[in-house]
């Protein structure tokens, strides 16, 4: 084998496939909350339907954090588990959605979302699992990282 | 009570990328002990291998190994091995010398020491002793090992996993991945100048499977017009082939071998067969290439 061959018949396939919509839910925020601290009794709202304190005989275990951030083609949903003192202890990503057709914008193609859990692998479109492609960048998640922990860091007592 | 079984899909943000885990059915407890382990082997190369942590073997290299040698960590060790081997293999196609280019391109933060005197392959400038100890020939030298070190992640996830006892799965490094255990997993192979197309999908098994190609998270440079592979031998940006996706045994070979690809497609085949690996290309003007062993592709859904 010295040589490339010319794959039969690519400009067909590379020009009838669709743009796809690429869509993973990993952890809902219940699942999160007990993966970032398993040993708590006990979880409360600390800011609504953002934060949650996790407590264990009166005592605070650290602050889950979730938060989204939306780039042109992306939307992920991720969750920030805060120590006391404000150390980050992990970083799950709870929900992953890429387009390439516009669709994420679309409140209505979001909705799809609400209420699936891990168990319910998601298939949007078409069997789309696993893509092998150009790297995503998670420099927006790492800044949003950031900002949880200048802004609820303090706050974890 | 539910039975305490389930597949699992994680991910977080590391090396750069979303990195994914997904599992085979096996006992709840076990499967997050063993994606726990995983993960903390992908942090591990993050933390030794990234350009952009000070504290990492990387960071140390670069800043001390022109003047002494540098004892760096066995993964760093085996990686810089690696490399050097696929640097000759490639006859200098693959580099990680070529960390000024990219510096030099605003892909990576500037160093403000001059540049190694080009032109010299990694070969000659980065020199492994026993010990772990590197040394590099000159003080202009820096290596960014982004080309190779999150293929090796994927492979020291799939250890952890296995070790254990986890029967299947996939780990899967922003489009780097690696498949083990007796189930096929299908992947859709896109374009990379054009994530919107699927290109083929393909079904992987007891392997790994790595693409590059055109970056499409742009970096604004006219001169790389967005692709970050650096061809050593003229130190410009490669333009004859705008994504590379190579199947072999390994991880860390099928990363590196695509950077290996879209700076010598010519003599790629060769190279290819010599390591039992095989790959599709696609080439600037949109024609799609592969080797005679790549497997018959079925249409992209």
């Amino acid at each position: 084998m010295t040589e490339w061959v010319r794959w039969s018949a690519p400009a067909a396939v590379v020009l009838t496939v669709a743009a796809p919509a690429y869509a993973v839910q990993y952890l809902s925020v219940a699942q999160a909350q007990k993966l970032a601290f398993p040993s708590a009794t006990r979880f409360s709202e600390a800011e609504g339907g953002r934060a949650w304190k996790a407590e264990a005989g009166g005592k605070v275990l650290g602050l889950l954090v979730v938060d989204h951030v939306i780039g042109k083609h992306l939307y992920i949903d991720y969750a920030v588990a805060l120590a006391p003192g404000g150390r980050v202890q992990r970083v799950e990503i709870l929900a992953y959605r890429e387009s390439y057709g516009g669709e994420i914008r679309s409140a209505s193609w979001l909705a799809q979302f609400v209420g699936k859990t891990s168990g319910s692998a998601l298939r949007v479109g078409s069997d789309i699992r696993n893509i092998s492609g150009a790297t995503l960048s998670c420099t927006h998640v790492t800044e949003g990282v950031k900002r949880i922990v200048a802004a609820y860091g303090s706050r974890v007592r | 009570m539910a039975p305490a079984f389930a597949s699992l899909r994680r991910a977080r943000p590391l090396l750069g990328t979303f990195v994914e885990i997904s599992l085979a059915e096996m006992p709840t407890p076990a499967a997050e002990a063993a994606v726990e382990a995983a993960f903390a082997a992908v942090a591990k190369v993050h933390r030794l291998m990234s350009f952009h942590e000070p504290g990492s073997d990387l960071a140390r290299l670069n800043r001390e190994a022109g003047e002494r040698a540098v004892t760096v960590d066995p993964w760093t060790f085996e990686v810089l091995e690696a490399a050097l081997d696929l640097n000759q293999r490639s006859a200098g196609a693959f580099d990680v010398t070529v960390a000024p280019v990219l510096e030099r391109l605003g892909l990576l933060p500037r160093d403000e020491r001059p540049p190694a005197p080009a032109r010299r392959s990694s070969r000659e400038s980065i020199e492994l002793f026993s010990g772990r100890r590197v040394r590099f020939r000159d003080h202009g030298v820096r290596i960014d090992l982004g080309g190779i070190a999150k293929g090796f992640a994927v492979d020291r996830a799939v250890d952890a996993l296995r070790s254990h006892g986890v029967p299947g799965g996939l780990v899967n490094a922003g489009g780097d991945l690696a498949a083990f255990g007796p189930e096929p997993h299908a992947i859709h192979i896109r374009d990379p100048q054009d994530p919107g197309r699927l290109l083929c999908a393909i079904a992987v098994r007891e392997e790994a499977l790595a693409t590059s190609g055109a970056r499409f998270d742009l970096v604004r440079s006219a001169d790389a017009a967005g692709v970050a592979i650096i061809d050593p031998a003229v130190r410009v940006p490669a333009s004859a082939v705008r994504g590379a996706t190579v199947r072999a045994g390994t991880c860390i070979y099928a990363d590196a071998l695509t950077k290996a690809l879209m700076v010598a497609p010519a003599n790629a085949p060769a190279l290819l067969a010599s390591l039992r690996a095989s790959a599709l290309i696609v080439l600037a003007n949109g024609d799609v290439r592969v080797t005679d062993d790549w497997p018959a592709v079925r249409r992209a859904a």
